[in-house]
């Protein structure tokens, strides 16, 4: 039950993107940031990587849910309460615990994670513009949750020993209302969503299986 | 173009019939044998209130969805012109909830716009737990409306209706609220609305009844007569879907019998033509929608007879 039509929906994003402009750069610069740390790890880069999502998760619970999307949609407050316990599952993992490393390696699970992070800051946009939803109306990546879970799902995938379930929770659950979004508001681009999070949780369950 | 709508979502029997006969529209309810006419002349689409008398036009309009329009001032606007046209046609009762995000606001926004809205029936809902928040809820909702009090408070889905009730029956006794109500929409929780209608002093039920989803007929529509309750009917057009459905068919030919000329008015006719039904509340974004209901308000309703016609036809579709 969708409270809200498609040109309410993207009449919101312009709201949104001109009143938080420029976040936008600063995302993108954290998003490109990530990636090359992913690429290049170091010693203390999968926390620096954890922390950076964490902010970002953070910041589409508070400001994106609970400030923008909250007046028009009675659901947005639980999407909100889950983007900001993602955001703290994931200083948990990878900023106190470090328990997973993150890091590209040229296997499935890799290469399918680079994709992801890839398809997030630019695949995404493009695909938006093809369905006349670009410019002010864009989902954009670290600000708009849609770009961020894919990127996210990219990430958690280039984890190893191996990618913590619980933080796979979050990113499938938000693959999953995403993915309505498809048919019920009318916003084709997203259909990367289910398809990110089908890939993902596959290739994190065909890891897990073959290490045990 | 398919139309594509969303909608949001008492009287005695003595007072239903009253206000049938002076409509002249006792065949209509299938409660006198159908003459030879197939349509009754309806000369005024207004609708008895059978707690207070008070008459209202028989198409109001919900909010759900389409007055949800968040801070777009173009938006808002835009909506302003819709319900500018509905108050223009004689429009009376708005419909809204707090569960519908900006829509109060927006209703507000425009009603500090409109001149001649001194039609407007004010109805709303109170959806939350608890009494504070009821409360608070109630009083929220006031101002966004920019009113003092509302002719019409529902209880939303009957949600802790226990709690809410016993507020409201304070409330309506310091004229804060007018008339009291309970809603369901979708078909859901029939049993519990009908445990409520036949125990409770409810002014008002709101249900789903639309040309294809037409259970109420069974229990809630005569039960709310029965009981002399208002009925407020939500998804006349089953949220768009019927036109979604209807659309790509003519209209059959007799429906100019009973002044259709759009599939809209025939779905409106069929659901105002109930004799139980006090309120349609279709939802629309567009003025030229607002104005094909509004334009049901004028020339005549189905007898029994057509009703069953009008199903048939749909049904063979």
């Amino acid at each position: 039950m969708i409270p809200f039509s498609p040109e309410v929906f993207f009449a919101l994003f312009e709201e949104y993107n001109l009143a938080i402009w420029p976040a936008q750069f600063a995302a993108y610069a954290l998003g490109l940031l990530v990636l090359i740390l992913a690429v290049r790890p170091s010693r203390v880069s999968s926390g620096v990587i954890g922390a950076i999502l964490a902010a970002l998760w953070m910041w589409n619970g508070v400001a994106y849910h609970w400030f923008f999307f909250a007046p028009i949609n009675f659901s947005a407050p639980v999407f909100a309460g889950f983007f900001i316990l993602q955001a703290l599952l994931l200083l948990w993992k990878f900023v106190i615990q470090r328990d997973a490393m993150i890091g590209f390696r040229r296997d499935a699970p890799g290469i399918t994670g680079l994709t992801l992070m890839i398809v997030a800051l630019a695949g995404y946009p493009l695909l938006a513009n093809v369905a006349d939803h670009g410019g002010l109306q864009s989902a954009v990546f670290g600000v708009a949750p849609t770009p961020t879970v894919i990127f996210t799902l990219g990430v958690l995938l280039l984890a190893r020993p191996r990618a913590p379930l619980v933080l796979m929770i979050v990113p499938l659950l938000w693959s999953v209302i995403g993915g309505l979004a498809v048919w019920l508001v009318g916003i084709p681009e997203d259909v990367v969503l289910p398809v990110a999070g089908v890939l993902a949780v596959n290739l994190v369950l065909w890891q897990r299986r073959g290490q045990a | 173009m398919n139309r594509k709508d969303w909608t949001d979502q008492g009287p005695t029997r003595r007072a239903v019939l009253g206000g049938m006969a002076a409509t002249g529209a006792l065949t209509v309810a299938g409660l006198l044998p159908p003459g030879p006419r197939t349509a009754v002349a309806a000369p005024s689409l207004m609708r008895a209130i059978p707690s207070t008398g008070q008459k209202i036009p028989a198409i109001g309009m919900g909010t759900w969805i389409t007055f949800n329009v968040g801070p777009s001032r173009k938006l808002r606007e835009a909506r302003l012109k819709v319900l500018q046209t509905f108050f223009d046609m004689g429009g009376g009762m708005i419909d809204s909830s707090p569960m519908y995000g900006t829509s109060e606001d927006v209703v507000g926004y425009c009603l500090s716009r409109i001149e001649n809205d001194q039609t407007l029936f004010s109805a709303t809902k109170v959806w939350t737990v608890s009494e504070a928040m009821g409360k608070r809820q109630m009083k929220t909702s006031a101002e966004l409306w920019g009113l003092k009090t509302f002719d019409l408070m529902q209880i939303h889905n009957l949600l802790d209706w226990e709690t809410h009730l016993r507020t409201l029956k304070s409330w309506k006794e310091r004229g804060r609220i007018r008339h009291i109500g309970i809603t369901t929409s979708h078909g859901r929780r029939h049993d519990d609305l009908l445990d409520v209608m036949r125990s409770q002093p409810v002014d008002f039920v709101q249900f789903t009844y639309n040309i294809l989803d037409r259970e109420a007929e069974n229990r809630l529509l005569p039960t709310a007569a029965d009981r002399g309750l208002a009925v407020i009917i939500n998804r006349p057009f089953r949220r768009g879907d019927l036109f979604s459905k209807f659309d790509r068919h003519p209209l059959p030919q007799w429906a100019g019998e009973i002044g259709c000329t759009n599939w809209a008015s025939f779905l409106l006719k069929f659901v105002i033509s109930h004799p139980a039904v006090t309120c349609a509340i279709p939802a629309t974004s567009r003025v030229d929608h607002m104005r094909e209901n509004m334009a049901t308000l004028k020339g005549p309703l189905p007898d029994a007879a057509m009703r069953r016609r009008m199903v048939g036809y749909v049904e063979s579709l």
